[in-house]
């Protein structure tokens, strides 16, 4: 009874700040469009059928898949070093690492995208280098397209990835490693087979952490693709925001969270999985 | 005694319909664009009318038309506006939706003074409150001569060197509407400006401007952009002149704002009165001389130079493509999905 007081104020917040939103959401996607773009009040499934009977929501929904796995893959990889050398450091200087290292949390992801202008941009730094220094006559196109928008995820997920690996690695018992060295194996050898083994479940949670903001990325797609990348949460804004179409918009979502969701569940059950 | 009571009630609530602009005092509030619209707005339309009526006029920061028009659907049960300033095309969707208030001459009569176009825009519901048509705006400093026509932005030299906003954004249809109306005679004739796009994709750095066309030309990402002449207009001012404004020989076609008063207004009385206001010849001047959008009340005696400086000018109006907004909110959806197949995906960055 007690217990159940204690979750009380929880489930009450959750309410309020999750589910009577999606539940409203979930009712709006059952109304109807006319074709002035005005929202008629119904019970219908039909804005459902038309944005899954529609081959660019699957294109939408491969394009969000790709981009996300592909920068989820990237931002755990490049944490990976970035956490080992954490782990290397001496134990005095490890929090400031792990401080710098989810940092970029600290910053808006709006101004670390104006950043990543200034730097990617036609006439920005590195084109300004290359130029500078005779490598290139034209500007390479880093930004406005789908390379900018891989490049600007992979950056605003690395944060996410430290944190899990940072988590899972500190959990690792360096007398492993140590036990492999005195038994003669070499530096990338101990790696190979005995760290990266052990580190195999904190590397899948980082994966799948970030595989699930990226499928829901909004502001880097859209502030960095130029207008050229469409995944699914663009297109929802779009619907909401520019045809004012709620009801396709609010169907989509909860086709993006229904499929979340069941990445959520995959992401705890290939977890558990590896733990055991 | 009886008799006497409910006469007087009718004979207040006769008055009270029939002349709106003699509601005196109390507040209300307006839902408008933030921004540089807003300053400008409030300072030449807004606080005169205050000056005027004692009312206090409460300007909230409506965002884009789609913004406002959710906040009227969140707030249908109890509404926290009076008036709304809204796109055409989303204001049409408010008057169906019965989010704002039907009104016509009888009610207000100072709608009959409106122009016919003016009128038409709102359908049943509130009439156009000002004109804003596309322009082509372009960095003076890297751009010279001068242009002349959209036909400049297809210029090899200008590869990476063009912001275009893509449909559903409205300047993209607008765009769309006045290539093929160049091409075929036709507005609607989508087929005919389809080529032309393609030609453009090339040089086209972003679809999407952040924030906007005119702040990229000022930090020097691109050289021309799409625009809305209002706001280009008092940006070509503010920067000295570097961004220039053209109305291209190829064609316009126009923007148009509505002003509505909002279903069950807590202050209708004031809404009306308001509503009133910014639709006199008086208002219309101060604002179309202050931010260069055209009236749309023909009794506005604007100044020659503010004239010039909007589509409405003797010498533009031939240029303005008669888009119907109705019939493009139709055509929408399958633009949309042409400029994703064949445009942007044929740009190749």
């Amino acid at each position: 009874m007690n217990a159940a007081l204690l979750l009380l104020p929880a489930v009450l917040i959750l309410a309020a700040g999750f589910l009577y939103p999606v539940a409203l959401l979930g009712r709006i996607s059952l109304n109807r469009t006319s074709d002035i773009g005005a929202m008629e009040p119904d019970l219908t499934l039909a804005t459902f059928e038309k944005v899954v009977g529609d081959d660019f929501t699957w294109e939408l929904a491969w394009n969000t898949a790709t981009l996300a796995a592909g920068s989820a893959l990237a931002a755990t990889a490049l944490a990976l070093p970035v956490v080992l050398l954490i782990r290397a450091a001496p134990p005095r200087w490890r929090g400031l690492l792990s401080l710098m290292a989810i940092a970029p949390l600290l910053v808006s992801g709006t101004a670390r995208i104006v950043g990543w202008l200034a730097i990617l941009g036609d006439q920005g730094l590195i084109n300004a280098a290359l130029e500078g220094l005779g490598l290139a006559t034209e500007p390479l196109r880093l930004i406005n397209n789908l390379t900018g928008v891989r490049i600007g995820l992979t950056e605003s997920l690395m944060p996410y990835a430290c944190l899990v690996l940072i988590a899972g690695l500190g959990r690792l018992d360096p007398r492993l490693e140590e036990a492999a060295a005195t038994l003669g194996a070499t530096r990338t050898k101990t790696f190979l087979r005995v760290t990266l083994p052990l580190a195999a479940p904190a590397l899948l949670a980082a994966f799948l952490l970030t595989f699930v903001l990226g499928v829901s990325a909004f502001i880097t797609p859209r502030l960095m693709g130029g207008g050229r990348v469409f995944v699914i949460a663009t297109e929802i804004f779009d619907l909401a925001l520019e045809t004012v179409d709620w009801p396709a918009a609010a169907a989509l979502a909860m086709l993006l969270l229904g499929a979340l969701a069941v990445a959520l569940v995959l992401r705890t059950a290939l977890t558990r999985s590896a733990r055991a | 005694m009886r008799r006497s009571a409910i006469l007087a009630a009718f004979t207040a609530l006769g008055i009270a319909a029939a002349a709106p602009a003699l509601a005196q005092g109390g507040q209300m509030t307006l839902q408008a664009y933030a921004g540089i619209f807003r300053d400008n707005y409030t300072e030449v339309v807004v606080n005169p009318f205050t000056a005027r009526s004692g009312t206090q006029v409460q300007y909230f920061d409506g965002g884009t038309s789609a913004q406002m028009l959710g906040r009227l659907r969140a707030q249908k049960a109890d509404p926290q506006t009076d008036v709304v300033i809204m796109d055409v095309t989303t204001a049409a969707v408010a008057c169906a939706e019965g989010l704002v208030e039907r009104i016509d001459a009888s009610t207000l009569p100072v709608i009959g003074q409106l122009g016919e176009m003016a009128r038409e825009a709102g359908g049943a519901c509130g009439p156009a409150v000002t004109y804003d048509h596309l322009v082509m705006v372009y960095d003076t400093r890297a751009v010279q001569p001068a242009p002349t026509r959209w036909a400049a932005m297809w210029d090899p030299a200008q590869r990476g060197r063009v912001a275009v906003s893509a449909p559903p954004n409205i300047q993209g249809l607008a765009l769309t509407a006045i290539l093929a109306k160049a091409a075929s005679g036709d507005w609607r004739n989508i087929n005919a400006a389809m080529p032309r796009l393609r030609e453009l994709a090339p040089n086209v750095q972003t679809f999407t401007p952040n924030p906007d066309g005119y702040t990229l030309i000022l930090n020097d990402q691109v050289r021309f952009a799409t625009g809305w002449n209002a706001r280009a207009q008092l940006y070509s001012d503010q920067s000295q002149g570097r961004i220039g404004v053209v109305l291209p020989e190829e064609g316009t076609a126009f923007q148009i704002n509505t002003i509505n008063v909002v279903a069950n207004a807590k202050n209708r009385a004031q809404a009306l009165a308001f509503v009133a206001h910014a639709l006199s010849a008086e208002a219309q001047k101060a604002f179309t001389e202050r931010m260069f959008y055209g009236p749309t009340n023909p009794n506005a005696q604007v100044s020659q130079a503010a004239l010039n400086r909007t589509a409405l000018a003797p010498q533009f109006r031939e240029r303005i493509v008669g888009v119907n907004w109705d019939e493009m909110v139709r055509l929408r959806e399958s633009w949309n999905q042409r400029w994703r197949r064949e445009v942007i995906a044929a740009s190749g960055r």
